[in-house]
């Protein structure tokens, strides 16, 4: 019996995985990728391995403008455009040459494919050619300005996509980082020196932290509270790099509620909220006052919009000259993520100060999300990740876009902003829509990341993107 | 025994029909979740054709368990994986953690228990009750961290999360482990002090018998009916999947991969996952019951 339990417990702690090399730089994220394939990703942890295995015809520069990546482009009439591939594209990782072929099986594919989120992004798309190797064009139904920064779908293999390679799990490209294995933790390799990756899901903060501290994982980027940066912060062996963020956090408003259809009333919880406070105790270095979705440094954003100063006797004033009995009963939805909840509370507390009761409901992100894409809610927060092109006002705003068809969450319909948007004029729509308020701009988040001292060359991204793996490097100590 | 094998049936059947109930009924719709917010009004009814969405309820239900009959899951919305082989990867690691920390729990709830019965209101009945207190009192989500800071940074014995080594198990299964021993030892004390007082045992006594063979011989083999049964609803509760044991150690098992599922409005994955869970603990109870009759001569005899 005694050897029939310690055999037992031998199998247990046996079966489980095999051990990691030091060499290896080990990430915790707080969110593991969901789907390789570029066609199909849609949350930011799969899109940010993505941009290190596979290259798109296009990127961005500091300031959001299409940059070539892979190819260069030119526009031969209003609806068609060129693209010719650069001379020093690297292979795919399997060794065949990227031309244009690839090219256009990736978006063809795309195209015709009928349950990914991306698609409809590309229905301008009337045809694709290949003139040469080298040459891809793309013909659009209509006219679109910035078609090429719509290109960032990384590049597939046309053979693979031809043959139903699965890249949701075994992705091909031709970024920095070719893929090993995925077997609970991600395994990747730079291609330029070998230096490998494992990246490991963690999802609580504190564990995230510990394992920092503990040397089991090397570093981490976001997801942390900052009191939890605050304490990482005063560990020696622990560095942590702070930049400005360029994710957008908003306060959203239901304008089909009687209340929140009267401007006054917007205006007064955007006067009765002070960001400064938040960005001083709530939020983690780096962040930084908001103005609209687009930050100041983006080529569309705009730096000179007047703020909503904290006036909470303003605040007030205005609800009574909407004649608002007060206090005024609202409720804010938020999702139960620990960071949320907290801003949920301070500015329960500060609108209070106005005169506004506003009630908290914490719901699972999933019924979160469902409430406010089918407007039901009058206040609730989010953010914006990762938005690269002014059509997100479109997106976001255009009376057109009410989901399901966009992400006009609060139903916002006016004409001149409707108007400014079909010219492009950006900073007149971000004017507009900061004076219309259909959301009370809040913050940019800060980004950081923290990394055991015997890391180097890790650069965070503003739009917290994870680029710093092609370049970061670990010293590693040998045993004598 | 057949009775009982056939009244698995109606269970099941309840738990299918509940869970593609429930599935259905909450807010979100996976053709929303497939799509994203820029698709059109006809691609989204389009999709929704396909995947046999736009059919009524009941119909939907029979083409469900048709599936089912054939052993098709369904893919997961997000990653498009096949669901059986997400099952198929995550159910064993959570069935060596649950084994494990049933280990872990009979190994300290037993003696424990055995101990404060037959030192009843002394001192080291004492110490059990305080440490079964103890440890049923003390929530997963924070006992796990504590068990991190004390074993894995403090000492350095044990690493803090994951499952790359094969160290990875101890923490969550002590985690686990501790809690259940606590109602071990509870229910091993009082079940033990009620068979101590029973005629049978007086017997053996009288017999002439040593203390030790009355104890394990005679007393806690009674004693240990009510314990098994608690153990079976235990362990089937184990192998459902330990929602935030896995989540707080990264452990990838099937109670991590419900949670997710749920977040995430993966409607295949939640249906498999709630699916296989219902009929694990069937299954652990029908086991339960079986083994009743084994340790109990009076439930064979009244079959």
């Amino acid at each position: 019996m005694r050897r029939f339990v310690f055999l037992m417990l031998c199998t247990l702690l046996t079966a489980c995985g095999g051990q990691q090399s030091h060499d290896d730089i080990r990430m915790a994220l707080a969110q593991a990728p969901i789907n390789l394939d570029p066609r199909y990703a849609s949350d930011a942890a799969s899109e940010r391995i993505n941009h290190l295995i596979y290259r798109p015809l296009v990127d961005f520069d500091e300031h959001f403008r299409p940059q070539p990546a892979l190819a260069d482009w030119q526009l031969l009439s209003t609806t068609h455009y060129r693209f010719t591939l650069l001379p020093d594209r690297s292979p795919f990782h399997d060794g065949s040459t990227l031309d244009a072929a690839d090219v256009a099986v990736t978006y063809g594919s795309l195209l015709v494919l009928k349950d990914s989120p991306h698609t409809a992004e590309f229905s301008n798309i009337q045809s694709i050619r290949v003139v040469d190797e080298n040459t891809v064009d793309f013909i659009l139904h209509e006219a679109d300005d910035i078609f090429p920064s719509r290109l960032i779908i990384g590049i597939l293999p046309a053979e693979k996509v031809q043959s139903g390679h699965d890249f949701s799990r075994q992705p091909v490209g031709n970024g920095p980082l070719r893929f090993l294995a995925w077997q609970g933790v991600l395994q990747l390799e730079r291609l330029a020196d070998g230096q490998r990756f494992m990246l490991q899901e963690v999802k609580d903060p504190t564990v995230r932290v510990l394992k920092l501290l503990r040397g089991e994982v090397d570093l981490l980027q976001g997801d942390l509270l900052p009191e939890l940066v605050r304490y990482l912060k005063q560990q020696p062996e622990i560095r942590v790099d702070e930049v400005k963020g360029s994710n957008f956090s908003y306060l959203g408003f239901n304008l089909q509620d009687a209340q929140l259809a009267k401007p006054e009333v917007r205006r007064a919880i955007a006067h009765a909220i002070d960001r400064q406070a938040l960005l001083r105790e709530v939020l983690v270095g780096g962040s930084r006052e908001a103005g609209s979705i687009l930050p100041p440094e983006h080529w569309a954003g705009h730096d000179a919009l007047p703020a909503y100063e904290y006036d909470p006797v303003l605040a007030r004033e205005l609800l009574q000259q909407a004649g608002v009995e007060l206090p005024l009963k609202l409720t804010y939805k938020t999702s139960t993520d620990a960071q949320r909840v907290r801003f949920a509370t301070v500015l329960q507390a500060q609108l209070r100060e106005a005169g506004i009761a506003l009630e908290i409901l914490s719901l699972d992100w999933g019924t979160f999300f469902d409430d406010v894409k089918h407007g039901k809610f009058q206040l609730y927060g989010l953010t914006w990740v990762g938005i690269r092109t002014p059509e997100i006002y479109r997106l976001a705003f255009h009376s057109d876009s009410v989901p399901p068809k966009g992400a006009n969450r609060g139903r916002f319909q006016d004409a001149v902003t409707d108007q400014l948007i079909a010219q492009g004029d950006w900073r007149a729509v971000s004017e507009r829509v900061h004076a219309m308020l259909p959301y009370v701009p809040l913050w940019y988040e800060g980004q950081f990341v923290a990394m055991r001292d015997n890391i180097s060359d890790y650069q965070v991204k503003a739009d917290g993107s994870w680029d710093g793996l092609a370049t970061a490097k670990k010293i590693v100590e040998k045993k004598r | 025994m057949l009775k009982r094998l056939f009244g698995v049936v109606p269970v099941v059947f309840g738990v299918l029909l509940l869970t593609f109930l429930l599935v259905h009924l909450v807010p979100g719709d996976p053709v929303e979740v497939m799509l994203g917010e820029s698709a059109s009004s006809a691609d989204r009814s389009q999709l929704r054709a396909e995947l046999g969405l736009d059919k009524s309820l009941p119909l939907q239900f029979v083409n469900y368990l048709s599936r089912l009959a054939q052993g098709d899951f369904g893919n997961s919305i997000h990653s498009r994986e096949p669901v059986s082989a997400m099952l198929a990867e995550r159910l064993p690691a959570t069935i060596r953690l649950a084994l494990l920390a049933l280990v872990i729990a009979i190994a300290i709830g037993l003696p424990l228990g055995i101990i404060a019965a037959l030192r009843a209101n002394r001192w080291p009945d004492r110490i059990a009750t305080l440490t079964s207190l103890t440890f049923s009192a003390m929530p997963h989500f924070w006992l796990g961290p504590l068990l991190m800071m004390v074993f894995a940074l403090w000492l350095g014995w044990l690493p803090v999360s994951g499952m790359e080594s094969s160290a990875s198990i101890v923490l969550p299964a002590l985690t686990l482990g501790f809690g259940l021993s606590a109602i071990l030892t509870r229910m091993t004390r009082a079940s033990l002090l009620e068979v101590l007082n029973e005629d049978f045992v007086r017997t053996a006594r009288a017999k002439g018998l040593q203390e030790h063979q009355v104890i394990l011989g005679h007393a806690l083999r009674a004693a240990l009916l009510p314990v098994v049964t608690i153990l079976g609803l235990q362990l089937g509760g184990l192998l459902a999947g330990t929602v935030i044991t896995e989540t707080v150690f990264g452990w990838d098992g099937i109670g991590r991969l419900l949670v997710e599922s749920i977040e995430k409005r993966d409607y295949p994955v939640t249906q498999a996952c709630v699916l296989v869970i219902a009929l694990i603990y069937v299954l652990v109870n029908l086991c339960t019951d079986l083994l009743y009759t084994q340790l109990d001569p009076r439930v064979r005899y009244s079959r």
